[in-house]
């Protein structure tokens, strides 16, 4: 797995600055954000969604949401872009309520092909908490982790996770529950 | 309205479920509530946010947006177009004297410091920038190399680090030993270092007593590779 250039730790202090200038109103701040994270974001969507068109909205909905929560964040409660990602996944797990219906779920790979985009600034994919989530990722068996990135990354639901698998929904359910206990025990040690 | 769960281990497979994404319909926008009022709820929710990140990270190609969806933000939130409007024309007039005196200066400036031709970013694997290198040698100018250090744990006792040029089919040729602690040097290249660099695409690192290298060629452990690219 490839790092990134540029600290994690200055990008993230970067983010929160951004943050506390968009709850200043401070529009650029806004848009320097939106240069740093949008790709990122915008994949995270197009990965959920699968509609490019749907993405493009829900990207807008985010940043608009982000405009007027910014002073709601709290950097000792978490990394910026792991509160960025949220507003987009929920924005998104809101969409998929309306617009998808279960007969299509989202598989591991992403059913819209992107090109690598070279000109996205790479520095927003950062990786801290990468080793501890591995380890604590090593102790589920093959099932149990793979559930929990269908259901992650994918934005499927438990229903779509078992049709995925190809296991009954009450296995998956438990699977992904216990996945979630034992994740839970390894990263709170 | 049912009122939120009290049993914490309850409470905390529910923040999980919640940021996995799998708790879904009426249960999800029930947690939602909940989850506004009680600051217990939002610190679990944060916890997952924040660990499980780094699963989706790994697994998303960057994308860049077409244009029109930052015109449309930028549309519903009536943020102003980046300078004009509301400035009066006293700024305005400042603000093009300046701009004159500005591009001004930054011409002379460029007279003065020509452009690097080369640059390579020497990193640790985590990011860290341990040392940023720009070669100088336009036509018509002193060709010199422009070293400035970044954070790195010194080199052990007794010992430097020393700059590599990596010509293709060639022989390592040394490009002098590298700063430590937060300084810039500049050093002029000599033409045997200008040749080498004319066929090189990579610099490497290496170890090497203090002082450098005794026989000319990397003797330790060769710590980086950075490639060389064009600038300008």
């Amino acid at each position: 797995m490839s790092s990134s250039a540029g600290s994690e730790l200055e990008l993230d202090e970067q983010l929160a600055e951004l943050l506390r200038g968009c709850a200043q109103s401070q529009a650029p701040a806004l848009q320097r954000l939106y240069a740093l994270t949008s790709p990122t974001l915008f994949a995270c969507l197009i990965r959920m969604l699968r509609r490019r068109s749907l993405a493009e909205e829900a990207l807008q909905d985010v940043f608009v949401t982000i405009w007027q929560r910014a002073g709601q964040y709290q950097p000792e409660r978490g990394r910026p872009m792991a509160w960025l990602v949220a507003i987009a996944r929920y924005r998104a797990i809101d969409l998929l309520r309306h617009e998808r219906s279960a007969a299509f779920p989202v598989a591991d790979l992403p059913a819209v092909q992107e090109p690598a985009d070279e000109a996205a600034d790479d520095r927003t994919v950062t990786l801290a908490g990468t080793a501890l989530l591995e380890r604590c990722l090593a102790l589920l068996t093959g099932e149990q982790r793979r559930c929990l990135e269908l259901a992650f990354v994918g934005g499927n639901s438990h229903a779509d996770v078992a049709r995925l698998v190809g296991s009954p929904l009450g296995t998956v359910k438990s699977w992904i529950r216990r996945a979630l206990q034992s994740l839970k025990a390894c990263l709170e040690s | 309205m049912n009122a939120a769960p009290t049993n914490p281990e309850l409470l905390d497979r529910l923040a999980a479920e919640y940021v996995l994404g799998t708790l879904r319909g009426p249960a999800r926008r029930r947690f939602e509530r909940w989850r506004n009022s009680s600051s217990l709820l939002d610190e679990r929710c944060r916890f997952w946010e924040d660990r499980l990140l780094p699963l989706l990270l790994p697994a998303l190609r960057p994308v860049r947006p077409p244009p029109h969806v930052w015109q449309n933000i930028r549309a519903q939130l009536e943020l102003p177009a980046p300078a004009h409007r509301g400035r009066t024309l006293l700024y305005a007039l400042a603000a093009s004297v300046l701009l004159v005196l500005g591009v001004g200066a930054m011409l002379y400036w460029r007279s003065l410091t020509p452009a690097p031709t080369e640059a390579a970013t020497i990193a640790a694997p985590t990011g860290t920038v341990a040392w940023q290198v720009e070669i100088y040698a336009a036509p018509g100018t002193a060709a010199h190399l422009s070293v400035r250090a970044g954070t790195l744990a010194a080199a052990p006792a007794g010992h430097d680090y020393e700059l590599w040029a990596l010509p293709k089919g060639g022989a390592p040729v040394s490009l002098g030993l590298l700063p430590q602690g937060p300084n810039t040097t500049q050093r002029a290249l000599t033409a045997s270092q200008q040749q080498a660099l004319a066929k090189a695409s990579q610099v490497a690192v290496s170890v090497e007593p203090s002082g450098g290298s005794p026989t000319g060629q990397p003797t330790g452990p060769v710590v980086f590779v950075a490639p060389l690219r064009s600038v300008s």
